[in-house]
C-alpha cells in the first residue's frame, strides 16, 4: 500500500463506500417518512422536506454506486461474485434504481399537479425503503458491523 | 511349570510390543498433526488465526474461511506475492513460500483483518 496510491486513498482503510453509503439511506428512509407523514397530515411543508431529502438522497446514491463498483473491480479485480456479495450488489443496485425513480415520481408530481402524487407513489416507496433497508443490513453483515466481528 | 512360563512371558512380551505400537503410532499421529496444524491460518471472527505464522522455506501455508462472511487472503508486500479470490464460508486458499523473508496480508474486504507469515 502506498499512501499517494489512488486506490489506497479510495479504499483501503477507508472504505469510501461504507462511510458514503449512510447518506442516501438515512435521507430516503427519513423522505419517505416524512412522505408518507405529509400524505397523512395533508402539509405542503412536510411534503417539501419529503421531496428535499429524497432529491439529497438520489444524488448521494450515485458516488455511492460508484465506490461500490470500484471496489468491486479494484479491490477483487472485478471477479466473478457469489453468495452475500452478489446479493449485495444485486440488492444496491435495485435499491438505487427505486431511490432514483421514487425522487423522479416526485419530481414528475410536482411539475405536473403540484404536490398531489399518483396512488402508487407511497406503495414504491414503501418496497424501495424496504430494499434499501435489507441491502444496508447485508452490507454491515458484509463489513461486520452487524455481525460478531 | 516351564510352559506356562514361557506362555505367560510370551503374553507379557507381546502385549508391551502391541503398547509400543500403539503408542508409536499415536505419537506419530500428534507429531504429523502438529506440523499440519502450524500451516494452516483460520479465519475466523474477522481476524487470522494465528496472526502471525513461522514456517520454513517449502512449507504450503493453507488459509481456511471458518467466518459467516466472505474474506481474501492478500499480500501487501512490493511483489504482491499472493493474492486469493473470495474466499466464502469453508473455502481454502494454498500458498507455498519458495523464499526466506516477512510475508504481511491483509483482506481486501476487510483491511483492519491482518496477519504475516515469517518464512526462515
Amino acid at each position: 500500500m502506498h499512501p499517494f496510491d489512488i486506490k489506497t486513498v479510495l479504499f483501503a482503510k477507508h472504505a469510501q463506500h461504507v462511510v458514503l453509503i449512510h447518506f442516501p439511506i438515512a435521507l430516503f428512509i427519513i423522505g419517505v417518512f416524512f412522505d408518507f407523514l405529509a400524505q397523512w397530515k395533508k402539509q405542503r411543508l412536510l411534503a417539501a422536506v419529503a421531496y428535499y431529502n429524497l432529491l439529497v438522497a438520489a444524488i448521494s446514491t450515485v458516488p455511492v454506486v460508484v465506490t461500490g463498483i470500484l471496489a468491486w473491480q479494484w479491490e477483487l479485480e472485478g471477479q466473478k461474485l457469489k453468495g452475500l456479495l452478489l446479493m449485495h450488489l444485486v440488492m444496491g443496485c435495485i435499491s438505487s434504481v427505486l431511490v432514483l425513480l421514487v425522487w423522479f415520481m416526485h419530481r414528475k408530481a410536482q411539475r405536473k399537479q403540484g404536490d398531489a402524487l399518483p396512488g402508487y407513489c407511497l406503495p414504491i416507496e414503501a418496497v424501495a425503503a424496504v430494499f434499501v433497508a435489507v441491502t444496508g443490513h447485508l452490507g454491515g453483515f458484509l463489513s461486520g458491523v452487524n455481525g460478531a466481528g | 511349570m516351564r510352559r506356562s512360563v514361557f506362555v505367560v512371558v510370551a503374553g507379557a512380551l507381546l502385549a508391551i510390543g502391541l503398547v509400543a505400537s500403539v503408542e508409536g503410532r499415536r505419537g506419530f499421529a500428534f507429531s504429523a498433526q502438529d506440523k499440519t496444524s502450524m500451516t494452516e491460518v483460520k479465519i475466523d471472527n474477522f481476524s487470522f488465526g494465528p496472526s502471525a505464522l513461522t514456517v520454513s522455506v517449502g512449507t504450503t501455508v493453507t488459509w481456511v474461511n471458518r467466518d459467516d462472511i466472505p474474506h481474501t487472503v492478500v499480500s501487501t508486500d512490493d511483489a504482491k506475492t499472493f493474492k486469493s479470490k473470495v474466499l466464502d464460508t469453508d473455502e481454502k486458499f494454498s500458498y507455498t513460500f519458495g523464499k526466506a523473508g516477512a510475508y504481511p496480508y491483509f483482506c481486501s474486504i476487510h483491511p483492519k483483518m491482518t496477519g504475516k507469515v515469517i518464512v526462515q
